[in-house]
Parts: structure tokens; C-alpha cells; sequence
């Protein structure tokens, strides 16, 4: 009875999964920063186009897409936006492996999230693969009355880490969607160079549409354990 | 899910059933379920029987369970308005096929599933809508289809008369709206009202696919649908659905321009062209932006006839090029000609740059329906967004060849055919699926005889009486021909037949009537004719030239808007991608635990709630590094599980510290405290935070630490509790006890009050009073006395034993006291290897055991029995190794070898 049901959740995966979307490549994103930095906001405004003021804590992962062209070429993009509270931190790292880029986001009124930035890039350094693409963005640049780091200083320090970098707002929409393009652009130029292996496991690149989700947080597959104790 | 009953039951007596299946109604965004079925009336209803018709059902649940189910949405009358195609781009999915249906202004996009149904389904609509197109007579009338129409849900279409709606405006020969792209559904522009102000043309008030009240004005998804599995699911195919939604907002970055069309029809007589064709072509001020020349009988030679080769062609065609205005450029954009029908279009030079899609087709209508002597050429084309096609026709001559020339006509319209290049994917098209129809030719309709002289009034330009005798204006008004096409007023002589290079009437044998043979028609909203005209100064031929001038409203695109609204609908299938990711709620992302006791198990409920659009899967997944999903001290139930929207899943967390986990609790190694991963397949993760307080206890605590303790457990500071248990504490006992003081309280318990007691050992004892002796001997024994049974205190011991983090013979010995059993003095070495404290507490507990068997005669234990239960407790193997499997192979000649051990002690000493 229920068949029918169940055929169209089957076919809706199906869609979901391996649709004939029109695109050639899907990267993978991820953003990090500190909590209330507006990593979300910024994955919303770019997903979205829209400002989400009241925007929850991110208490996990949230995912997102959107569909962009490079160089006359569709792509998709999957972005894993991060939950940022310290304690989480241990967990989000599983989250780094295979980005093709990665959103590094502090909030310009605020100079803690600026001074949290290198131990956010050594985890970015250290987990993902060398050619992942970091983008470092200072957030709240509506905000210009209250800044508390200077556009210099963080050129400067995105200049000594090899790193793209613009002050944005996910407020006003300024300058998101070209960090978000940008970083693509430098990804596929990545790609079109040769620099970028699509054949490494890691390249967060991927040529066939696949499905989104099932990252898989360990090495190891999973054992499915039904009972911990006992 | 047999459908065919249910909806049989909805038809009324007379009614067949032909073909039923169930689709995804596409909608803006999204699909809707629909049951789509084609109906057939029984001859005898109606004059002419065959008649066919599609239902469209709405379903008010999945699987439909009977006929209250459904409840008819739209019909649709198989006239030769209908179009059902296939949308060729979606081939690549396998599992959909996109399946177009349009019939004037209703246009409905179904994605139904790869099937041998939907195929047989689409081949008998295929199939009705081929019947109709040959069928002769007067159009049908459909109305068997009308009590349908009154239960139908859909609107009224307000512009039809009463009787049958949507056939009101059935064209015979022809269909009619062709389709244009501009008139879309309704619900489609109310939806856009609110993104552009204006949504131009919507054709509402002729539309009945939705009414608002039927719909949202949002996607606001039904929660009532969605568990009935009714919920709609995202589009598939997205080129074509892209393809879709930007046809449908044509309106939105189109701009209407005027484009002058001049449209010239001459039949030679198979003449040369031996004059300028400049009092034909070029008579106007302005030169118009697209012509269209049509000419018949090009060339009479049966060289032409039989291999459709003529040098005329050349030559007529170089007599138009010079012929044509001289105040701009042109180019051709296609020539094509059948034997004697020639046809050219031509367009200003500055436009050949919007002009694509060109294509041709050629029918022959003459002897065996086959020859080029009569028939049609055309040639279709996109001039910027608007489709354009020209067929010049020659038809059947003769006075009494009316209904030949009728049957050319339907000839013309169900053959012509073009093939656009095969990249651009899209269907075949036929005459009618264009926007903007010109229709010229000699069309060699006659004057029907009457009492009037045909010849004087003729000459008189008294037209208006003859023209109540036209064949062609006659079958017109009769809806036979050229239905919903128009003709300008005719105010010019009867081009047919004159002496050639006179103005006088056929003067020959003969002596034909004159006739207005030379026709030109046209289709299409946004045309108006200027000009409708002969031109008898061209007295090459028996015919006279005939020309008209249009002013045509040609749908320009604004690139601009066009790049934006394409950008709308990228980002609206972008948000409902993201809209259709799995969503879930839970009610809380951080449990706290009241204290935890060892062996106390403790539930906690998580309540995961479906608040998205789709069905979610949901798993607790590891974390890197982790080899489980969760600590070992927590067991989740469900741990991976299915939701559909709007349902929830209640998942329970139990939370026990047992013997294998109070050890590392107790010395701070681990602690109550863990992120949980709940992904949602396809979606994001979701972090549950889980923390609570162990209260640490001397079970699982080491033999080491407790004999250091002085004190009752619960008043040694958390601090000195993991300094004791760690490798080298720093804050030993002056005084150690040489046992743990708890267990000389079981063991002493025991001794007093069990030693006579039948099935010590042996009979369980009671959890919660397990629980007080645990509690007791954490917070002080007072007066020597433990609560519960003996059963309870001996179980208590036992669980103290096991819940040593170390065993009492270490895990290093573990080997080697397997080894030993053969031998008593082995098994003795041992023991003087054991570290002190636990030497103590494996004498004192043999001391305990062999007292006990002392009094074997009550309590009727045997030394096998007690050396089975301590032997399994006092010789365990660390888990790392117990996991191996070859080892639990073993398992019962380890067991044995355990017994042997401490057997050995309880009888030889
Ligand atoms: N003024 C301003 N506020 C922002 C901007 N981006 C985010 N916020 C606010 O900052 C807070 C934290 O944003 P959120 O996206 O949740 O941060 P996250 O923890 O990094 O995901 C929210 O209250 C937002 O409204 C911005 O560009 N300008
Ligand atoms: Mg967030």
C-alpha cells in the first residue's frame, strides 16, 4: 500500500542526490570563526540574499547551496557552516577534511574574534589539503563606528598567510558574494592549472553530483553500534 | 495504488476509461500529485463517436483509496488544440519524463514516472489527438464533457459561453493560441506579481489551470499534505525546468517593438521574370523589416516537376533581390522551394542577428499526395523571442475542387513539419505552434456561381456582394478553414484570370471566372494589417501580385531584465533546494543529568521533531578520531532513524556507569560529558551536548587507592581521589589499611550473617538494595551493619570485585596465572608476585571462601562453585584482549582454567 509513498521519498533521494543539475563541479566550503562572528548570516545572505538578524546559535552544522558560474562553467557549492563556541571546537574539526575552501570569518568590532584567527588557521592549515582555498573575511562592516581592528592590520595579516581577504557584511550584503565567488574562482583556477588533483580524496572537489550529506566524520567506517554498554 | 476502478466510478454512464495515470503537476516550483486520465464517449452519444477528452484529478490523498478521493480539477477536451509532448531535454533521467500538455491557453507541465504506463499512457493521448487531426466534418463539440465541467474545481472561464469551456474555442483546421508563450497560467503570474510589478500581459481571465483560493499565495507547504504523503517535492529536472519558469515569465524581460512584415504572393504562370518586380516589392515609403515572396508555378516544365529543378528559381530569386526596397540591406534568411512554390523571407540586414531557429519543410499535396505541383512551402524562424512562420500554399484549382482544396489545406497544416538543429533539443514544430502564422498563396478558391454577372462586377469594384460568394470567405465563416485566422478587407480586383500582359479577363476557351485566388492570411495577436493590395500593373503573368503590409508586435528581449530574472529563478530553485534540505528541531541541545550512581541507570528523552519540507533520515555519527558514536557510559534508542514531515521521533539516552566504565569516571580520565552528532542524511548536524556528575564510589575504584583511604569514600576530596588513582599518588596514607575497608565490611557482613545461609553466592540479590550497600559503604558503615539481604551483600562483593579498574590479579599476570593452573605451586608463585595489597585481598577473600566451605553443610556450597564465582571475577583479562576473537573461542577453557586457579587454593592450603 504504502509503496507508492515510499517510491517517491526513494525518488525525491534520488533527485536530491544525482539529479540532472546542471553543473559541473561541487565544492565544498566550510566557515570558521568564533561564535557571533556571523558566519551564518553570511551563508544565509549568500544562499538566501537576505539578512537574517534574529539568526539562532548554530548548535552543529548547518548546510547550505547555491548553484554559481565560473568562467562559464556551473557550479555547485556545498557550505558547511560551523558552529564556533569553543567547546564544539573538538567536534567541527571533523568538519574540515575534503573543503575545497574555507571562509575564515572575524568580526571587525569585536578584536577577540581577530585574535582567535591564528589558532583558526592552524586548524585550517593543519586539516585541510594544502590547496584549499582560505578566504579570510571581517564581518560587520556596516558596523564602521564601533570597529575595533583596522583594515590595515588584517590586510597585513592576511598578506603574511597567503590569504584572500575583504571586509563584509552580511547585513547589507556587501562584499559576499564575491568572497564566496572569489574563492571559487580560485579554486577552479586551481583546477585549471593543474594545482588542484580532482583524483586526490581530499580535494573537496567534485566532478559528478553526489549527495550532499554523509560526511563522513571518521577515517574508519562506521560501526554502527546498536548498544554502547554493557 | 490500481487506479483504474476509482476513477471509472467518476465517469458518468457512456464514459470509457481509456488510460489513467498519476503525475506531478508542476507548479511554480514544485509538483503537486495529480491523476491524469484520458476519456473516450461511446459512439452513440455522440454524432460522431471517438471523441476524447483528459481529466484532471486532484487527489486528496496518496495512494488514492477510492473514487472521494478524487475530485476533477480541469478538462480537457482532445481537439486539435492539444499538444502533448515530451520534453526530449529531461532524457537523461531516467526515472521522469516532463511531459508537456497545452491546449490554447492551459498549459500544464507533468513529470510522470519512466513507465511503461506513462508510455502507454502518452501513446493514447498521442493516438486521440491523431484521430481528431484526420477527422473531417465540423469541429466536435464536446459537449458530453460538460457535467464534468460543473464538478470541476477550477474556474470558469468567464470568456466562454456557457456550454463547453474549454472547447468553446476549439479551432477545426487549426489549432489556435499556438501556444504563445506570453499566455501562461494564472496562478504562475499572481505568484510573480509579488517580484514584478508588472507581470505584463498574463492572460488571466483565460486561464483555468488555479484559482488563488486554491493555493498559497507561497510555497507554504500543508502539513495535512505532507502526512499523507501528498507533500510536494522539488522539480527535477532543473535545465528544463529553468527552460519552464523563464518561458513562462516571457513577459517580464520582453519589450514589444513594432516590425513592419511585407508579404507578397504571385503566381507566375511559370513565366520569367522580364519585368521589375519594384512596382510589386518596393512600392511603400519605408522599406519593411521582414519580407516574405511567395510565388506559384515558378516553372510548368516537367524537368521541374519530376526532379524539382529549375533554373527559374535563380532567376526569380535574383528579380526579388533587385526588385526588393533600395533604401536598406537585406539578407536572405531562407528560399525554399517544391517544384513551382518558391518562397523567400528575407529580413533587414541590421536584424539577421536576432533572427534564430530557421527551418523549412515542403508538403506536397498533388497527385498521390505526394507530387510538388500543389502543397505548401514554408519557412519558420525566431525573430528575438517571437516564433514566426510563413507557408505559401498552392491548392487544388478548379471551381468544383472545393473540398480538395479543403482537404490541402488540413493537408498542409498536419504535415508541415520542422526540424530545428538537433542541438537545441527541442520538439519538432508544426504550423500552429508558432506565435505569428502568415499564410499566402494561390489558394484557387472560386466564386461560387451565382446571379449576379461575376465579370462586370468585378470590373465595378462593387466586391462586397461577390465576396458573399467567395469559397474561401464561405468556408472561412463555416470554421472549415483558417479558423481564428485573419484577412484583411479584400478592396482590390480578383487577381485571376487575365490575358497575360493585359489587364483584360480571361479571354480564352475557357473564359474563367475571375477569382480573388491569391490570398494572403495571418495569425497572431499583435499583427495589424496596413496595407491588402494587388498590384495589376504586372501583367507578366494570368495572375495579378498580391501584397500586404503588416505592422507585427515582436517580443524583443531587454537583456538586462532577461539576465536578472534569470537570476531570480536560478536563486528561487537555489532557495528551494535549500528549503527542501532536511530540517529538524529537537527539543533541547543540552541534557543535563541529574548525579549519576554507579550502576544506576538514568534516561534521558530527546524529542526530534520533522519541521522541514521532506522526509528525514537521521543518524548519531562519530566524531574524527572516535571509534563510537557515543561514550560508553550512554546508550542511545534509536541511534539512526526515518521521520516524515511533521512527524517526530522521541529517542531515549540511558545513561549507565557499570563496572567497565566507573574506573576511568572514578580517576578522571573520562568524565560525564559528550557531543553527540546528529546528522540528517542530506542535510546539516545537529550537536547535543550531554553533561552530568558521576558520583564516584569505591566501586570501581583500585584495591591501591581505597586502602590509603581512611575515611568513608564520599568525604575524600574529589582531588585526593584522582591523586590515589593515579600511577604514583602523591598523598598516600601514613596508616593503609591491608585490605580496603569496604570490602572487610562485605566480606565481615558476610561472616556474620551468611555463613549458614542456603544459596550464598549463588542467589541473586536485589538491585536497589545492591544500591544501599553501595550508598552505605561510600558514606560510612555505621555500627558495623550493611543493609539488605546476605544475597544482596554477597552480589555487592562480587560487583566490588569485578569493578576493580585493576583486577585483583593484574591484568600483567593475567597470562601467567592461566598458566600456572596445571600446578599449585605455580599458581603460588603467583600470588607472591601480586602486589601487596592485592595479595592481601586474594588471601583474605581465600581465607573468607574456605571458612564458608567450612560450613558447606548449611549453606551447601562446594569448592567448585565458589572457585567458578571468584575465579571469574578475581582473574579477569583486559578488555582490549577480550575483544579478539579467536580468545572468545576459548572462552570456557579460560573459564575452567579460572576455576583450576582458585580452586586450587580452596582445597590445598
Ligand atoms: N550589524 C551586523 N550584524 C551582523 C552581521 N552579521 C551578523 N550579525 C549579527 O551578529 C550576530 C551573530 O551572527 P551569526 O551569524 O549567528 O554568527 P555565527 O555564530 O558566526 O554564526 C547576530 O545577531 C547577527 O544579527 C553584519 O554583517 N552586520
Ligand atoms: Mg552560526
Amino acid at each position: 500500500m504504502s509503496l507508492t509513498y515510499v517510491d517517491r521519498l526513494l525518488y525525491f533521494w534520488f533527485k536530491m542526490s544525482a539529479g540532472p543539475y546542471n553543473y559541473s563541479y561541487i565544492f565544498k566550503y566550510i566557515i570558521i570563526g568564533d561564535m557571533g562572528v556571523g558566519k551564518s548570516c553570511l551563508l544565509h545572505q549568500f544562499t538566501e540574499k537576505k539578512f537574517m538578524a534574529d539568526c539562532p546559535h548554530t548548535i552543529g552544522v548547518e548546510f547550505g547551496t547555491r548553484i554559481i558560474e565560473v568562467a562559464g562553467q556551473k557550479i555547485k557549492l556545498q557550505i558547511w557552516d560551523t558552529a564556533g563556541q569553543e567547546r564544539f571546537r573538538a567536534v567541527t574539526r571533523s568538519y574540515y577534511r575534503g573543503a575545497a575552501g574555507a571562509l575564515m570569518v572575524y568580526d571587525i568590532t569585536r578584536r577577540s574574534t581577530y585574535n582567535h584567527l591564528s589558532s583558526w588557521l592552524t586548524d585550517a592549515r593543519n586539516l585541510t589539503n594544502p590547496n584549499t582555498v582560505i578566504f579570510l573575511i571581517g564581518n560587520k562592516a556596516d558596523l564602521d563606528a564601533q570597529r575595533d581592528v583596522t583594515y590595515d592590520e588584517a590586510k597585513q595579516f592576511a598578506e603574511e598567510n597567503g590569504l584572500m581577504f575583504v571586509e563584509a557584511s552580511a547585513k547589507t550584503g556587501e562584499n559576499v558574494e564575491e568572497a564566496f565567488l572569489e574563492t571559487a574562482k580560485k579554486i577552479y583556477q586551481n583546477i585549471q592549472d593543474g594545482s588542484l588533483d580532482l583524483n586526490a580524496a581530499e580535494s573537496g572537489v567534485q566532478h559528478k553530483p553526489t549527495q550532499p550529506g554523509r560526511t563522513n566524520l571518521n577515517n574508519d567506517s562506521q560501526t554502527n553500534r546498536d548498544n554502547c554498554s554493557c | 495504488m490500481e487506479l483504474t476502478p476509482h476513477v471509472q466510478e467518476k465517469l458518468h454512464a457512456g464514459h470509457k476509461l481509456t488510460a489513467v495515470v498519476e503525475a506531478g503537476l508542476v507548479q511554480d516550483f514544485i509538483k503537486n500529485t495529480r491523476v491524469v486520465a484520458l476519456i473516450e464517449v461511446a459512439s452513440t452519444h455522440v454524432k460522431q463517436g471517438g471523441e476524447q477528452a483528459l481529466l484532471i484529478f486532484q487527489t486528496a490523498r496518496v495512494p488514492v483509496h477510492s473514487a472521494i478521493d478524487l475530485s476533477i480539477e480541469q478538462v480537457i477536451a482532445v481537439d486539435t488544440n492539444l499538444k502533448c509532448e515530451i520534453d526530449t531535454s529531461s532524457l537523461d533521467v531516467d526515472t521522469d519524463v516532463l511531459v508537456n500538455i497545452t491546449s490554447g491557453k492551459v498549459r500544464l507541465l507533468f513529470e510522470m514516472p519512466f513507465s511503461q504506463r506513462t508510455n502507454a499512457f502518452v501513446s493514447e493521448i498521442l493516438r486521440a489527438a491523431e484521430v481528431v487531426s484526420k477527422r473531417r466534418g465540423p469541429p466536435p463539440e464536446f459537449a458530453w464533457l460538460q457535467p464534468y465541467q460543473k464538478s470541476s474545481t477550477s474556474s470558469q472561464d468567464p470568456a466562454s459561453p456557457g456550454s463547453a469551456p474549454t472547447t468553446a474555442d476549439t479551432l477545426d483546421g487549426l489549432g489556435g493560441d499556438a501556444v504563445s508563450l506570453g499566455d501562461v497560467s494564472v496562478d504562475i503570474c499572481q505568484n510573480l506579481s509579488s517580484t514584478y510589478p508588472d507581470p505584463a500581459n498574463c492572460n488571466t481571465e483565460n486561464s483555468s489551470v488555479h484559482t488563488e483560493n486554491e493555493r498559497s499565495p507561497d510555497l507554504g507547504v500543508n502539513r495535512h499534505s505532507i502526512a499523507t504523503g501528498l507533500s510536494p517535492t522539488p522539480i527535477a529536472a532543473r535545465e528544463s525546468h529553468i527552460r519552464y519558469q523563464m518561458a513562462m515569465r516571457e513577459d517580464a524581460y520582453t519589450d514589444i517593438q513594432e516590425f513592419t512584415v511585407f508579404v507578397g504572393t504571385w503566381n507566375v504562370n511559370g513565366r520569367s521574370p522580364t519585368v521589375g518586380l519594384a512596382e510589386w516589392l518596393a512600392v511603400d515609403a519605408e522599406p519593411p523589416d521582414v519580407y516574405a515572396i511567395g510565388f506559384q508555378e515558378l516553372d510548368l516544365n516537367t524537368e521541374a516537376f519530376l526532379f524539382n529543378n529549375s533554373p527559374k528559381e535563380q532567376e526569380w530569386l535574383n528579380a526579388v533581390l533587385n526588385g526588393i526596397h533600395p533604401k536598406t540591406k537585406y539578407r536572405k534568411v531562407r528560399l525554399v522551394r517544391l517544384v513551382g512554390m518558391m518562397l523567400i523571407v528575407l529580413v533587414q540586414e541590421k536584424h539577421l542577428a536576432y533572427v534564430r531557429n530557421c527551418a523549412i519543410d515542403t508538403v506536397g499535396t498533388g497527385i498521390m499526395n505526394k507530387m510538388g505541383n500543389k502543397g505548401a512551402v514554408s519557412v519558420r524562424l525566431d525573430l528575438h523571442n517571437t516564433s514566426i512562420c510563413f507557408v505559401n500554399a498552392h491548392l487544388a484549382a478548379h471551381q468544383e475542387e472545393l473540398e480538395r482544396r479543403n482537404e490541402d489545406h488540413d493537408c498542409i497544416f498536419q504535415r508541415t513539419c520542422f526540424h530545428l538543429n538537433i542541438t537545441s533539443n527541442s520538439p519538432p514544430k508544426t504550423i500552429k505552434d508558432h506565435e505569428h502564422i502568415y499564410f499566402l498563396g494561390d489558394m484557387n478558391y472560386r466564386i461560387n456561381p451565382c446571379d449576379m454577372n461575376i465579370r462586370e462586377v468585378a470590373s465595378s469594384g462593387e466586391f462586397k456582394l461577390l465576396l458573399q460568394h467567395e469559397q474561401l470567405t464561405q468556408q472561412k465563416n463555416a470554421k472549415r478553414i483558417f479558423h481564428k485566422f485573419k484577412e484583411g478587407n479584400i478592396l482590390f480586383k480578383p487577381t485571376f484570370k487575365y490575358d497575360v500582359d493585359s489587364d483584360e479577363w480571361d479571354s480564352s476557351e475557357k473564359a474563367r471566372q475571375p477569382a480573388w485566388c491569391d490570398r494572403i492570411l495571418w495569425y497572431g495577436d499583435s499583427i495589424t494589417q496596413l496595407e491588402y493590395r494587388s498590384h495589376p500593373q504586372l501583367q507578366i503573368s494570368d495572375h495579378k501580385p498580391v501584397s500586404a503590409i503588416f505592422m507585427a508586435g515582436i517580443k524583443v528581449v531587454d537583456t538586462r531584465r532577461y539576465r536578472r530574472i534569470y537570476e531570480e529563478v536560478m536563486k528561487k530553485l537555489d532557495k528551494l533546494e535549500n528549503e527542501f534540505l532536511p530540517q529538524v528541531t529537537i527539543d533541547t541541545t543540552e541534557i543535563i543529568l541529574e548525579p549519576v550512581k554507579f550502576y544506576q541507570s538514568q534516561t534521558k528523552y530527546l524529542t526530534i521533531a520533522n519541521t522541514g519540507q521532506v522526509p528525514v533520515q537521521f543518524e548519531f555519527i562519530k566524531k574524527l578520531n572516535d571509534v563510537t558514536y557515543c561514550k560508553p557510559w550512554l546508550s542511545i534508542r534509536p541511534y539512526s532513524n526515518f521521520i516524515t514531515p511533521g512527524e517526530k521521533c522521541d529517542v531515549s539516552l540511558e545513561v549507565l556507569v557499570d563496572k567497565q566504565t566507573a574506573a576511568q569516571l572514578n580517576s578522571g580520565v573520562d568524565q560525564l560529558y559528550d557531543i553527540l552528532v546528529l546528522h540528517l542524511e542530506g542535510g546539516k548536524d545537529l550537536f547535543i551536548t550531554i553533561t552530568g556528575d558521576y558520583e564516584r564510589s569505591c566501586f570501581g575504584s583500585s584495591i591501591n587507592a581505597l586502602v590509603h583511604m581512611n575515611k568513608p569514600f564520599r568525604d575524600v576530596p574529589v582531588a585526593k581521589l584522582i591523586d590515589l588513582e593515579s600511577k604514583q599518588p602523591k598523598e598516600l596514607s601514613e596508616m593503609p589499611y591491608a585490605v580496603p575497608k569496604e570490602l572487610w565490611y562485605l566480606v565481615d557482613h558476610l561472616h556474620s550473617h551468611g555463613l549458614q545461609v542456603k544459596g550464598l553466592f549463588t542467589h541473586p540479590g536485589l538491585q536497589k538494595e545492591i544500591f544501599e550497600i553501595r550508598t552505605c559503604l561510600d558514606e560510612g558503615v555505621e555500627h558495623q551493619v550493611l543493609p539488605g539481604s546476605v544475597h544482596s551483600v554477597a552480589e555487592a562483593l562480587l560487583l566490588f570485585i569485578e569493578a576493580l579498574p585493576e583486577p585483583v590479579i593484574p591484568y600483567s599476570l593475567y597470562q601467567a596465572a592461566l598458566d600456572a593452573t596445571p600446578n599449585f605451586s605455580l599458581c603460588k608463585e603467583v600470588i607472591n608476585k601480586l602486589p601487596d595489597y592485592h595479595r592481601n585481598v586474594f588471601e583474605y577473600l581465600m581465607a573468607f571462601l574456605k571458612e564458608l566451605l567450612n560450613h558447606a553443610e548449611d549453606n551447601t556450597l562446594d569448592a567448585n562453585t565458589l572457585a567458578h564465582v571468584f575465579g571469574s571475577v578475581l582473574i579477569r583479562e583486559s578488555s582490549a584482549v577480550a575483544g579478539s576473537s579467536d580468545r572468545r573461542n576459548q572462552n570456557q577453557a579460560i573459564e575452567r582454567k579460572k576455576q583450576t586457579f582458585v580452586h586450587h587454593f580452596l582445597m590445598n592450603d
